[in-house]
């Protein structure tokens, strides 16, 4: 065991300060789990301290206090299993102490600790001197390791959420990818989309266009493909735009304030969309003819079909929000003006900007975006022969892409980047490659090379060393090597800048950052009380969802700014489920890609999959979270008989306490279990039942703590938690429901089962717990 | 926090004065009893297996009931009386405890190893219940763990000195 300090304590409130003046901290009471877990050095964050409570006078008892009975943190179980207090009505509670463990360590174990305890999952608590350190989801990794693994032990009704999701935490809107999986195997689309329109307004678009690095994340990785998150959220958003009158309903309200928006983008469109949402009155500015920013002009038609813009756009629009299109901030209208006429301002104006490079011939180029946007001229007009892209990120692909299908004869592609270090991604590349444009990894831009009649014959480049320096910047370095690359037409797409000019003078110089963008707070809120910015214009070039993100964050903070609490989506109760045969289908789901010879500009490449496809990739999302059971044999009974616990802030109740998976993360640093009230219960017969491999040692597998008052042979209350069948102690409400009022039976207690085990979803090796939770019903009974 | 803080044992009857430090001679926060029982001590009789509280074979008496010495501080067993299975012979006459001659007289082990802890287990069950029913004997040793399947005639050695207790 490493060492730590260690003090004795004299009383709680002593205890209390040093524990939370110690960066990492822990109380020992009997010892018997804390120093298993120090000896394993599995925690998180080993100790720097560990404070002694059994030196607390007084701490250890139980008193009748008339009705109720008290019962000090610090009492040893041996002690309450021996109690007279224990032995009438409840009876249950010495015979959960009575379960724990072994004779010799509830001579030492208390009852504090026994509600405290950390979880026994084995992969949890396995050593991490053995092959080094298994960091499952619960620990602060990604996977638990259950589900796929050996899990005759874990939970038949499902899993908790940890917290930090891997699919979600990656992105940037933090969507709640394993939720709408869960309601679209349930066939709940409607459900399904309430989850992910409260992050992301445009499903139907960013699954489209987001180059969903979640996958990445996805713990289908370890095992196969990752699950297919993008594609079963185009077929998700596909649904809620086909139903939009009902997801884009006008506001049952109206707050009666008022909110601009300039520009129309991915940013400027989420706004709206919570902001009416909320009530309030919201009017887009629009430079361009139509909304949708770099969605309806910068990408092609080929990868996002227009329709599906012009119909969201239209959507929001249903809701009542006004769009001013060609409408242009700065020109046709002052930042003062709209300012003043409204509550609330946000600013997404975009990086449209081209960057000035200053090479020779640079104005005889086309700018990337712009070629984006004027496609349509394009078509009509010549496109050159061979065409030479400059740059390598997912614009240059477009660009690349879009110029192939203009009937380019030869489409090359040259950027600073190795292949590896391109910022494009993987897919995008494999893409372009694989519709003949050639890339040249490695070369910067020298001059543009010109023939006698002032046209582009060509590019003269140099060779790229570095694109970064030390610090990681970039900061490109060139070596002495140079090349020739014919071309006659040269299209530059080697970034995009933010223009700020549209502000005016007093603004642009409040608003203005370091690096030439708009400064935006944690809020998304700028120096400028009132007036909100994100996207693009707020942080530079990225990808749509970043946007979306700022969006949302900006709404709620532009709706709180103006006196409204945004609302908090209840959390989902109960226990997270997957489909325990699918989730071992290795093959993700694919959507269907037009051959390369009748790919074109103006048909989407690829097709959605149905929503039966979508439902059984959805099938292959192992809803990742801690698929554990609770280990206190204690707090099963404290929920049964609902008991108090009592800390040194504040006072809980037993459901509460145990309704999150390690009750101590509710509690503040340093606080500490002082107390538990049981109430009496006269009249009830009370018990706990548990069922385990050996007689003495073993935790539960399974186990229920009952309570019943019965009069002349028929139930009239009955109160039943089961343990070891879920992360957390469960009630089974539904039995209960089932046994008040009736005469008992062996008929009626298999249908108590059937009604509390509706729910459960067990995992491959441990549906056999089912059979013992219906034995312990039976058995509760006293049939 | 200062780095030094006296500790008394009191170990089968003698005192022995030590300091918390981890200092030579010292006594590091996080020794677990077992380890100065055995380490510092030389008291072998208490066995390490499992170390972790599942096995009992490092069970010692603790104010004369059992308790796992691997998942106990020693820093925390200052004016606590601890028994090992050393100390249950008379200091004086070297004579045994009862029950380590009923175990004996039965053969109630076959390699040993979980024997001090049994015993300690016993010593124990009888401190609280002298006249214990079998179901209790077996409640009560259902911690100890024997590889060698001595439990028999453990129970055998109990139950005689349980009936011995009572003709006396
Ligand atoms: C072999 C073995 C078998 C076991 N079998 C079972 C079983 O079948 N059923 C069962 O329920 N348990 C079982 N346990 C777990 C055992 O019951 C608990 O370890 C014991 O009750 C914990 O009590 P303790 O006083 O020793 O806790 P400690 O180990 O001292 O503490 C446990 C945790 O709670 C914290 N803590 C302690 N007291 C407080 C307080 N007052 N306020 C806030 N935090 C506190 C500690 O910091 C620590 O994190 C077993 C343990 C072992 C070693
Ligand atoms: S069940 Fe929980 S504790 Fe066990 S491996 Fe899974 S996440 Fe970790
Ligand atoms: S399996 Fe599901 S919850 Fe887990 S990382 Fe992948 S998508 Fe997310
Ligand atoms: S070694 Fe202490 S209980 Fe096993
Ligand atoms: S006698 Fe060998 S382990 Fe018990």
């Amino acid at each position: 065991m490493k060492n730590f300090e260690h003090s004795n304590a004299a009383s709680f409130e002593q205890a209390a300060q040093e524990l939370q003046a110690a960066k990492y901290s822990q109380p020992i009471a009997g010892g018997t789990d804390l120093l298993g877990t120090l000896k394993t050095n599995i925690l998180p964050n080993y100790p720097s301290l560990v404070v002694n409570l059994k030196t607390i006078p007084d701490a250890a008892y139980i008193r009748d206090m008339g009705d109720k009975v008290a019962m000090g943190a610090l009492t040893t179980l041996a002690d309450v299993e021996k109690s007279d207090v224990f032995t009438g009505e409840l009876k249950a509670v010495a015979e959960a102490a009575h379960s724990v463990a072994t004779p010799i360590i509830r001579n030492s174990a208390t009852v504090g600790g026994n509600l405290c305890q950390d979880v026994r999952c084995w992969y949890y608590r396995y050593p991490d001197a053995v092959g080094g350190k298994l960091l499952c989801a619960r620990k602060g990794g990604d996977e638990c390791y259950a589900i796929q693994g050996r899990n005759q032990y874990h939970s038949i009704m499902g899993g908790m959420h940890t917290g930090h999701n891997a699919c979600s935490t990656e992105c940037p809107a933090g969507t709640d990818i394993p939720a709408y999986m869960e309601k679209i195997r349930a066939n709940d689309w409607d459900g399904a989309a309430e989850i992910i329109l409260r992050v992301n307004p445009m499903p139907m678009l960013t699954a489209r266009v987001c180059p969903h690095t979640c996958q990445t994340k996805c713990n289908q990785c370890q095992h196969g493909d990752s699950v297919s998150i993008h594609s079963v959220e185009r077929a998700l958003g596909d649904y809620i735009l086909a139903h939009a009158d009902k997801f884009y309903p006008a506001p049952a309200q109206e707050t009666g304030k008022k909110v601009s928006i300039v520009g129309g983008g991915p940013a400027g469109l989420t706004a709206a969309y919570y902001l009416r949402k909320a009530g309030h009155s919201v009017t887009i500015y629009e430079k361009m003819e139509e909304a949708g920013g770099v969605m309806m002009y910068g990408i092609p038609e080929y990868r996002l079909p227009k329709h599906y813009v012009r119909d969201l756009v239209k959507a929001i629009v249903g809701m009542g929000v006004v769009i001013k299109n060609n409408t242009e901030v700065g020109k046709d209208i002052t930042l003062e003006e709209i300012k003043s006429a409204s509550d609330t301002v946000f600013l997404d104006t975009g990086a449209w900007k081209q960057p000035i490079l200053g090479i020779d011939g640079e104005s005889l180029t086309q700018f990337g975006l712009n070629f984006l946007v004027e496609v349509k001229k394009f078509m009509t007009k010549q496109i050159g022969k061979e065409v030479l892209v400059c740059g390598g990120g997912n614009v240059a692909m477009d660009v690349a892409l879009t110029a192939v299908r203009l009937g380019a004869q030869k489409v090359k592609l040259v950027c600073l980047e190795q292949r590896d270090e391109m910022p494009a991604s993987a897919e995008e590349i494999a893409r372009a490659e694989e519709e003949g444009v050639e890339i040249f990894n490695g070369w910067g831009l020298k001059k543009v090379i010109t023939g006698a009649d002032g046209k582009i014959t060509g590019l003269e480049s140099m060779n790229c060393l570095s694109v970064r320096d030390e610090s990681g910047r970039f900061n490109p370095s060139y070596g002495e090597e140079t090349r020739v690359f014919s071309s006659d037409c040269i299209i530059l797409a080697t970034g995009q800048k933010v223009d700020i000019d549209f502000l005016g003078e007093k603004y642009r110089e409040e608003l203005k950052s370091a690096r030439g963008l708009i400064e935006v707070g944690e809020h998304r809120d700028t120096r400028a009380p009132g007036i909100y910015a994100g996207g693009d214009a707020a942080y530079g070039p990225s990808v749509a969802i970043k946007a979306i993100r700022d969006g949302g964050i900006a709404a709620r903070s532009m709706s709180r700014y103006m006196g409204f609490e945004p609302e908090v989506p209840a959390r989902d109760k109960g226990f997270t489920k997957f489909d325990p045969e699918r989730i071992y289908v290795t093959k993700g789901a694919v959507e269907k890609d037009t051959p390369v010879a009748e790919r074109c500009l103006d048909k989407e490449d690829s097709t959605s999959l149905t929503m039966e496809e979508a439902r059984a990739e959805a099938g292959r999302c192992m809803n990742c979270g801690c698929y554990s059971v609770n280990a206190s044999d204690m707090a099963t009974v404290m929920v049964a008989l609902d008991a108090e616990i009592h800390t040194t802030e504040q006072t809980f109740k037993a459901a509460d306490f145990f309704s999150v998976m390690h009750s101590v993360d509710q509690l503040k640093p340093g606080e500490l279990v002082t107390e538990i009230q049981l109430p009496k219960m006269p009249g009830y017969r009370t018990g706990y039942l548990k069922m385990r491999l050996r007689e003495a040692i073993d935790f539960a597998v399974t186990a229920l703590a009952y309570a019943y008052k019965e009069e002349d042979g028929v139930i009239v209350d009955a109160r039943l938690v089961a343990g070891g069948i879920a992360p957390v102690p469960v009630r089974l409400t539904a039995a209960e429901q089932v046994l008040i009022g009736k005469k008992k039976s062996a008929e009626l207690a298999q249908e108590a089962f059937a009604a509390a085990m509706k729910d459960a979803q067990p995992m491959k090796e441990n549906a056999y717990k089912l059979q013992e939770v219906k034995a312990q019903i039976v058995r509760s009974l006293e049939l | 926090m200062e780095m030094s803080k006296e500790l008394t044992l009191h170990i089968n009857g003698q005192t022995y004065e030590f300091t918390i430090g981890r200092k030579l001679g010292q006594i590091p926060e996080s020794e677990t009893l077992l380890e100065t029982l055995r380490e510092r001590l030389g008291l072998t009789g208490t066995k390490l297996s499992c170390g972790e509280g599942a096995c009992g074979c490092c069970a010692v008496l603790m104010d004369g009931k059992a308790v796992a010495s691997c998942v106990t501080l020693t820093a925390e067993c200052g004016g606590k009386e601890i028994t090992t299975i050393e100390g249950l012979a008379d200091p004086v006459t070297g004579e045994l405890d009862p029950i380590q001659e009923a175990f004996l007289e039965h053969n109630a082990f076959q390699c040993g190893f979980c024997t001090p802890g049994i015993i300690i287990a016993v010593k124990s069950l009888l401190n609280a219940n002298p006249h214990p029913t079998e179901d209790e004997i077996k409640e009560a040793l259902s911690g100890n763990f024997c590889r060698c399947i001595s439990h028999y005639q453990v129970i055998e050695a109990v139950q005689s000195i349980v009936k011995g207790g009572e003709q006396a």
